[in-house]
């Protein structure tokens, strides 16, 4: 029994730390500009793609490498040419929002015209070792994921505490206006957001798609565990989304141990109406009362 | 000659106008103080100098330099430090982040550590809170952190939006005291002030602002002028 017990415990921090990098990109994104970017599951599912893509021409690390980069790119892009644009024409929050699920689903068409509806395995993970920690089985791609994932965390901890640009970041996210009449340009800040944001999400993408079978709509069901994450842990505070995102891993883990496995998705989503009616700032999201 | 200067400046919000042809001008070592009613557009002045709203029209110098082309933060390393209205300060930031956020356009950590140095000198009661949220400060503290957080950038001329609105009596009056002291130490101010009396006893010269125009301007005595009662009160 406490061999399974600590394997959910191990599934749990593995599915939590996947979810924990979707929901800080997130989450990033969605403190700074102010709006639920959806399509960043578009983005993580593109950086799976891009690595199943690179990976049939090149060795491992220049795929890893050129799938970074264009999935940064491809967020950018869709800063560049749907949010900024509807940015100059002093588009509500609303309108950001409807335009990000449309960029999802045209995310998910893109893929579906370019790479077909049927499953996809990145063919880099053929030799995946296991290895046994108190009873629980762990592959070495998953212990890769929970390493990269703690690792990225740190970083990321680092810029935006210690960084220049992590402060004016916080700043913006903070107070826009405020920001700008100490001379912070948004315009550079809102793109490095999305570089940033987009590198975590391509980065989530690379490395489900080692450990998962990759489909066209992959993004949206991730960007929604993303997303609910953020909502337990804070939509707007990064380390709360982080903190949001291991807690809903380990509680559709947790939660199989009781009730069929089908029944995972229905408790991301029972915990996300419980947050959102009863704690709807999340467990580290503070309110601000301004003067 | 003259150290900021505003020639038939108008400027708004998109489509709506609030200033029509502003003219005023703030010299060397001087406090100028904007009063006026609600909706004078006294903010809008000070949001064209610093390039916060679209100005159609008219003329912007700074030391002889047009300045209607820059941006805001050309302006900032050109010696101009805006403090907004209503004790805005980053709450999500700690005191020492916003000190050093108002800094941002220094790249050299060295004069940053040494500016926030010297502006505890002006704002001591910051220095025991510098790893506090500023949303924890009260009122008066975060209004000195504002204006802290404005001379991180060593300005030369400093605009000051209502710095004592919504504190308490004594606190404003101390809010007003720092002012007069960052002025004698050589920074020029411009600055609007709803409590047109306190701000009247600190100016140089007042400008009284009208429906976008300069109604009157003058020194100290302007409180006594008649013009000023129709102005505020209505029904001339």
């Amino acid at each position: 029994m406490s061999s399974i017990l600590a394997q959910l415990l191990l599934n749990g921090l593995i599915a939590g730390a996947i979810y924990a990098l979707v929901a800080a990109g997130f989450s990033l994104i969605c403190s700074v500009m102010k709006f639920m970017h959806f399509a960043h599951g578009g983005v993580v599912a593109a950086g799976a793609y891009f690595l199943f893509m690179f990976s049939q021409w090149f060795s491992p690390v220049p795929a890893i490498l050129l799938a970074l980069v264009t999935t940064v790119l491809f967020g950018v892009f869709m800063d560049w040419s749907v949010y900024k644009q509807l940015r100059k024409r002093h588009a509500s929050n609303a309108v950001l929002l409807i335009a990000s699920i449309g960029l999802m689903i045209l995310t998910t068409n893109l893929i579906l015209i370019g790479f077909g509806a049927d499953v996809k395995t990145i063919p880099l993970a053929q030799h995946n070792p296991v290895y046994t920690i108190l009873g629980a089985r762990i592959t070495l791609i998953q212990v890769v994921i929970i390493a990269t994932s703690a690792l990225l965390f740190g970083l990321l901890y680092y810029l935006m505490k210690c960084t220049r640009l992590g402060k004016a970041l916080r700043a913006v996210a903070d107070n826009n206006a405020i920001a700008q009449t100490v001379g912070i340009n948004p315009s550079r800040m809102y793109l490095a957001t999305f570089i940033l944001g987009s590198a975590l999400g391509g980065i989530a993408g690379m490395l489900i798609g080692l450990e998962q079978n990759l489909y066209p709509s992959m993004g949206l069901s991730l960007v929604i565990k993303g997303f609910t994450g953020a909502v337990i842990g804070g939509v707007t505070s990064v380390h709360g989304s982080i903190l949001g995102a291991l807690v809903l891993g380990m509680v559709e883990n947790l939660g199989i141990w009781y009730l069929p496995s089908g029944y995972k998705d229905a408790i991301a989503f029972v915990l996300l109406f419980v947050f959102l009616l009863l704690k709807p700032e999340g467990i580290l999201g503070k309110r601000f009362e301004r003067g | 000659m003259s150290f900021l200067e505003l020639k038939n400046v108008c400027a708004g919000y998109g489509a709506l106008k609030v200033l029509n042809n502003v003219s005023l001008r703030v010299d060397p070592g001087e406090i100028v103080v904007l009063i006026g009613p609600n909706g004078a557009g006294k903010t809008t002045v000070l949001k064209s100098v610093f390039k916060l709203v679209d100005v159609y029209s008219g003329k912007i110098c700074f030391q002889e330099k047009d300045v209607r082309a820059l941006h805001t933060h050309d302006l900032i390393q050109l010696g101009m430090s805006l403090v907004p209205q209503g004790r805005q300060v980053f709450g999500s930031l700690t005191v020492r982040e916003n000190l050093e956020m108002g800094a941002y356009l220094t790249q050299d950590n060295d004069v940053v550590q040494e500016r926030i140095a010297s502006t505890l000198l002006q704002f001591p009661e910051l220095k025991p809170k510098m790893k506090d949220y500023a949303f924890a400060l009260s009122g008066g503290q975060q209004q000195m952190l504002a204006m802290g957080r404005a001379l991180m950038q060593d300005p030369k001329l400093l605009l000051l939006d209502e710095p004592s609105l919504g504190l308490a009596p004594k606190m404003m009056q101390t809010v007003l005291n720092r002012i007069k002291k960052i002025n004698e130490q050589g920074t020029s101010v411009l600055m609007v002030e709803q409590n047109a009396r306190q701000a009247v006893k600190l100016a140089d010269r007042i400008y009284v602002l009208e429906d976008g125009k300069v109604a009157l301007h003058g020194g100290k005595d302007i409180l006594s002028r008649k013009e000023i009662q129709h102005i505020y009160l209505g029904g001339r």
